[in-house]
């Protein structure tokens, strides 16, 4: 059964407070005992704030700009290691947040040692003569490659001018018309034999549309054929004799014409040969006698020579006889009919090029890792030939390092998959994309693999790290160095005077003014923030950069020679004016009563938690009203927050272990015979992580105890099963998002926040609250235990068990104690007249 | 014709092509359609359909055979006329597209005679100053039929022959002139041909069996070229083999049309022409 009881408010000044049970726990009020008042922390362990005058310079344009990273030894020793070792699966994956400088820190040392290494061969690809569809890949020295194009170009260009000419003159024409003639001749005798002969024997040999015809002739006539018949028929039938033999011989010759053609062909295509092979050898001499060093090369030439004497033809075509539609262009280059004889240079250093590549590929995408064959439309086909093959980043970066963004890389398609198939291979094998995925294709090549020999850095963040680790079986085999990049560093003074060469450079990098020693320390300051940790300063390089170069801005709009502490001041503010728009309406909300919040009074079973919500880079801290209500139950607490699947799994967490630390405590004797439920108020997103532990653990110690909470005071922190309170993340926002509200309301002096102990050394507030602090208006406590806690927020005892195992009389413990074993004896009570031994029926989990 | 028109500076005359069964050489076609755009005439192709063959087709025995020489087929005249006018009709057509392509006016007829009368015929018909274009590469016999045809196509005063190995009409005009009283006429006709080729060279080659019959022949040519002179003068004295010499110099040249008097040093009427039109890798306009 359930009991009604009034909550009335209480005020928290009341030292003594006197609690009415509504039914049958305590009819009659209890004295509480008053708790030793806390101390509020100090306001030095509040922020620690770098102090100008011990920096040691006046401005920035004292100090030498720090060249590389701060901080981040074992990461550069981690690429240290995965460039020089010589190992093609010992690539690199840099990790760590965004803009702390990894990928400038890995240029940097790959330029330095990039141009010491051995500059990588050149490439090309050439005709395959044998088989066009397979390109041939050739190795050239370095820098040789595009020499070898233009020879090649130039080479063509002379045989345009020498083939014809060659062709056209005497001595050709002379051996060709030898040839033609004998042939002719031949021919042309054998017609005349046998036409002689038929005119001999009055037979006319006849010319008919589709051959030729026999037919008795007389005085040069055909003789009619009413004259023919006129004959006697033993003349006739000779004559009909003689043309059957006439017609046999005509038979044979005939048929002897197509061989003799084909003879004369045959020696024609010597002579042509001949020819031709005496002017392509004078036209490709030079470039043989350049590259007698490349055997690739020497054989190439040698395939293109035969080709050249094969199809002389080629060049014989002027423009007269072109297709007047295509007209190919004087360019060799250009020209179709020889662009077999061209080179594709997909790697060509260049003689101002020394070193290993180092290649950073900003649109990873299938075709620009691994290159790509491109086609074109030609009288309604698709085609392609090895002029089309483009290079990749793989073939840019061969003998160097090749720097990918491995979000980016993950999210092209087929991307990762041929990086990582061409990586294990060790060459660059061109395919397109659609035998990735097995799909029909139009006609393409299967040009010849290039050796691959390259380190891969990536680049990602850490999630993406462990995702890959945990789910791609290949990564780990093909990415064995991992450089983890830290967000931060540990503060110090040499780190501190580290920090403000790294903000030297930033300001020599940008060519900015020069920050002052107090600009300096405000930056320090805000890398400490930064880091959520006064122990600590953030190393996110592009942020702290982004501040500099706004407080710049600030600085000239300010009129100020050097950037001072109040432009960086001002930069950091105008960065959150310009992100706070959902702050400030969230804390207008709370102003208007929208969402309840109370910062005055006290409450029983009601607290202020604290949440922080993040808005990309912006992050701020949002009070909640969490409540708490008991009744007599089965021993289970009710989170209204997982019920509704609003909670997240560590939020459960916490609530499952504040309930094990209340069983621990109270329920040693009895079963905890209640019911719970905790809420957060008037939250309707998502909620999670145990930072709000401690928080319900005190609503709940209030609901039990019915002694109320002061509304002036905010909590933060998780506890464990012992009742120790633990540090949480993001208090410096969740501080400063209480006092926002706070501060609009009014402060009045007893408003505050309790934060776990061990964040003390996370504090680096605000200058507003520090000020109110120092003015005595806001306070924050530090707090190890829940009996610290409890204590403060109620300004009652906790109580600890005596000898006797019993919580001293007015304690806090003692009146949770009081109500649990109360309602121990109500549920033993009910079960008895229900014929029920215990309250069986589980509410909530 | 063409010889008297452009001796008259007139622009009229026609080029009477004449096609028959056996396959026309390509430069015979162009040439007839350079010469009709020279001197801005039409084409009238004449297809003859021989006589003779319809004779022979009459026969019970007539086959033909294939031009493999694998195949008889047996003919009669019917099959003959058949085919006949398939091979016109695909002549006239080829013709036909070359004209169009030279922007020449042209007509087509089909004549069945025999091949010298169909000519004959076709001159008379249409008037005088014609010239007449054997499409078919000249034969062995050929010097025979050429003379025929001088004889009895009153109407030509020129006909123009390609041999087997002809290629191009590109190239310089080369007028050969042997007799002094038609150094004028052969000379105009060349100039006329010169606008018609893609050099503007004319090379007027003098031929005679002495020195001083070319140098007669020179300063008479002198006196007619126009002002600019466009050609060249070049005299060779000749005495036996005349036509082997001279066909060779004008192989040399590359010529791109040769014009010969029938009958003088270069084309002699009683000889066999065959060989010099063999050696020739242009057309070449005997001109009566």
């Amino acid at each position: 059964m359930f009991f009604k009881r009034s909550q009335p408010d209480h005020p928290a000044s009341s030292a003594t407070t006197s609690v009415t049970a509504a039914a049958p726990v305590a009819s009659a009020s209890v004295e509480t005992v008053k708790a030793r008042s806390a101390t509020p922390l100090p306001l030095a362990e509040l922020r620690r704030s770098a102090d100008p005058a011990i920096l040691g310079f006046k401005t920035t344009a004292e100090l030498e700009p720090i060249s590389g990273l701060i901080g981040q030894d074992r990461a550069l020793k981690a690429i240290q290691f995965g460039t020089n070792i010589k190992a093609h699966d010992f690539n690199l994956f840099v990790l760590g947040a965004s803009a702390t400088g990894k990928r400038t820190a890995v240029k940097q040392y790959l330029a330095k040692i990039a141009t010491t290494a051995p500059t990588p061969a050149d490439w090309v690809y050439v005709n395959n003569f044998e088989n066009p569809n397979r390109p041939r890949a050739l190795m050239l020295p370095p820098g040789r490659a595009r020499p070898f194009a233009k020879a090649m170009i130039s080479a063509i260009d002379e045989l345009r001018t020498t083939l014809p000419a060659m062709f056209e003159g005497d001595d050709y024409q002379a051996r060709r018309r030898s040839i033609d003639e004998g042939f002719r001749a031949g021919q042309e005798q054998a017609f005349e034999a046998l036409n002689r002969r038929a005119q001999e024997q009055n037979i006319a040999v006849l010319r008919t549309p589709q051959g030729f015809a026999l037919a008795p002739m007389h005085e040069g006539k055909v003789v009619k054929p009413e004259i023919y018949n006129t004959l006697p028929e033993t003349m006739r039938k000779e004559v009909e004799a003689r043309i059957e033999a006439l017609q046999k011989d005509l038979e044979l010759i005939l048929e002897k014409v197509p061989k003799s053609d084909k003879e004369r062909r045959s020696r024609t295509t010597e002579l042509n040969a001949d020819v031709a092979t005496h002017v392509v050898k004078a036209a490709l001499d030079d470039i043989i006698a350049d590259f007698a060093d490349a055997p690739a090369v020497l054989a190439f030439l040698e395939a293109a020579e035969q080709d050249l004497v094969r199809n002389a033809g080629l060049f014989l075509a002027s423009s007269g006889e072109e297709s007047d539609v295509v007209k190919q262009p004087a360019d060799s280059a250009r020209d179709m009919r020889f662009r077999r004889y061209m080179l594709n240079v997909m790697v060509g250093n260049g003689e101002a090029e020394h070193g290993a590549p180092i290649h950073e590929e900003i649109n990873p995408t299938f075709g620009n890792i691994a290159g790509r064959i491109e086609h074109i439309a030609q009288m309604g086909a698709v085609v392609t030939d090895f002029l089309l093959i483009r290079p990749g980043a793989l073939h840019s970066a061969n003998g160097g390092y090749l720097l990918v963004d491995v979000r980016k890389l993950l999210m092209s398609p087929y991307a990762w998959e041929a990086l990582k198939r061409l990586l294990k291979a060790r060459e660059i094998r061109i395919e397109p994309p659609s035998e990735m995925a097995g799909l029909m294709s139009t006609q393409t090549l299967d040009p010849e693999p290039i050796p691959l020999n390259v380190k891969v850095v990536l680049f990602g963040d850490r999630e993406l790290y462990y995702l890959l680790s945990q789910n791609d079986p290949d990564f780990a085999g093909l990415f064995k160095v991992q450089a983890d990049f830290d967000d931060s560093i540990v503060r110090s003074a040499e780190n501190d005077q580290a920090y403000a060469r790294l903000i030297a450079s930033i300001v020599t990098a940008h060519n900015l003014k020069p920050a002052d020693a107090s600009a300096v320390a405000r930056l320090i300051d805000e890398g400490a923030r930064l880091a959520d940790d006064r122990e600590k300063l953030s190393i996110e390089i592009g942020r702290i950069a982004d501040i500099v170069r706004e407080a710049d801005y600030w600085a000239g709009e300010a009129k100020h020679e050097v950037i001072r502490r109040e432009d960086v001041a001002r930069a950091i503010d105008e960065q959150i004016q310009r992100s706070d728009r959902l702050r400030d309406r969230a804390q207008e909300m709370i102003t208007r009563d929208i969402v309840l919040l109370d910062v005055a009074g006290a409450k029983v079973g009601q607290i202020n938690g604290l949440s922080v919500l993040q808005l990309g880079s912006f992050s701020f801290g949002k009070p909640a009203r969490i409540t708490a209500r008991v009744r007599l139950g089965s021993g289970r607490v009710t989170d209204i927050e997982r019920e509704v699947e609003l909670g997240g799994p560590l939020h459960s967490k916490g609530v499952m272990i504040l309930w094990s630390y209340l069983a621990s405590i109270f329920a040693q004797d009895k079963p905890l015979a209640m019911g719970a439920t905790l809420v957060f108020e008037q939250s309707y997103g998502g909620v999670d992580g145990d930072s709000a532990s401690s928080t319900e653990l005190y609503a709940l110690l209030s609901a039990l105890s019915d002694v109320p909470i002061k509304q002036s005071l905010a909590v933060t922190g998780s506890v464990n099963q012992l009742g120790q309170v633990q540090a949480i993340g993001g208090a410096n926002h969740k501080i400063e998002g209480f006092f926002d509200i706070c501060h609009a309301r009014g402060l009045t002096g007893e408003q505050g926040v309790l934060i776990p102990k061990s964040n003390m050394q996370h504090l680096m507030l605000r200058d507003d609250v520090l000020e109110a602090v120092k003015a005595g208006k806001f306070v924050i406590y530090a707090v190890e235990t829940i009996n610290e806690g409890i204590e403060i927020l109620t300004g009652v005892t906790a109580g600890e068990r005596g000898p006797d195992g019993r919580f001293p009389p007015g304690t806090i413990n003692a009146l949770v104690e009081d109500r649990l074993r109360y309602f121990a004896e109500r549920a033993q009570a009910f079960g008895a007249t229900s014929g029920e031994g215990t309250i069986s029926r589980r509410e909530g989990s | 014709m063409i010889a008297h028109v452009a001796a008259a500076g007139e622009q009229r005359g026609r080029v009477v092509l004449r096609l028959t069964q056996e396959p026309a050489h390509p430069m015979a076609l162009e040439a007839a359609m350079r010469m009709a755009q020279a001197f801005q005439s039409e084409v009238e192709s004449v297809f003859v359909e021989d006589l003779q063959l319809f004779e022979w087709a009459a026969f019970p025995f007539a086959c033909e055979i294939s031009l493999t020489g694998r195949r008889r087929i047996m003919i009669t005249p019917e099959r003959l006329a058949l085919d006949l006018q398939h091979t016109a009709a695909a002549l006239q057509r080829r013709v036909g597209d070359l004209a169009r392509l030279f922007e020449i006016p042209f007509h087509s007829t089909v004549i069945r005679d025999e091949p010298v009368n169909a000519i004959a015929r076709a001159c008379a018909e249409h008037g005088p100053w014609n010239v007449v274009v054997l499409a078919e590469p000249l034969a062995a016999a050929g010097t025979v039929m050429l003379r025929e045809l001088f004889a009895a196509v009153s109407g030509a005063t020129g006909i123009l022959v390609v041999g087997p190995n002809a290629r191009h009409t590109t190239g310089p005009v080369i007028a050969e002139v042997d007799d002094i009283d038609h150094l004028e006429p052969i000379l105009r006709t060349a100039e006329k041909l010169l606008g018609t080729t893609t050099e503007e060279r004319l090379i007027l080659l003098l031929a005679g069996h002495s020195e001083s019959e070319t140098l007669e022949m020179e300063g008479q040519a002198r006196l007619i070229l126009r002002e600019p002179p466009v050609a060249t003068i070049a005299r060779v004295v000749v005495r036996d083999g005349a036509p082997i010499e001279l066909a060779e110099r004008l192989r040399r040249e590359g010529s791109g049309f040769v014009l010969a008097r029938f009958g003088g040093l270069l084309a002699p009427d009683h000889g066999d022409l065959h060989h010099l039109v063999q050696s020739l890798e242009c057309p070449l306009l005997l001109m009566r």
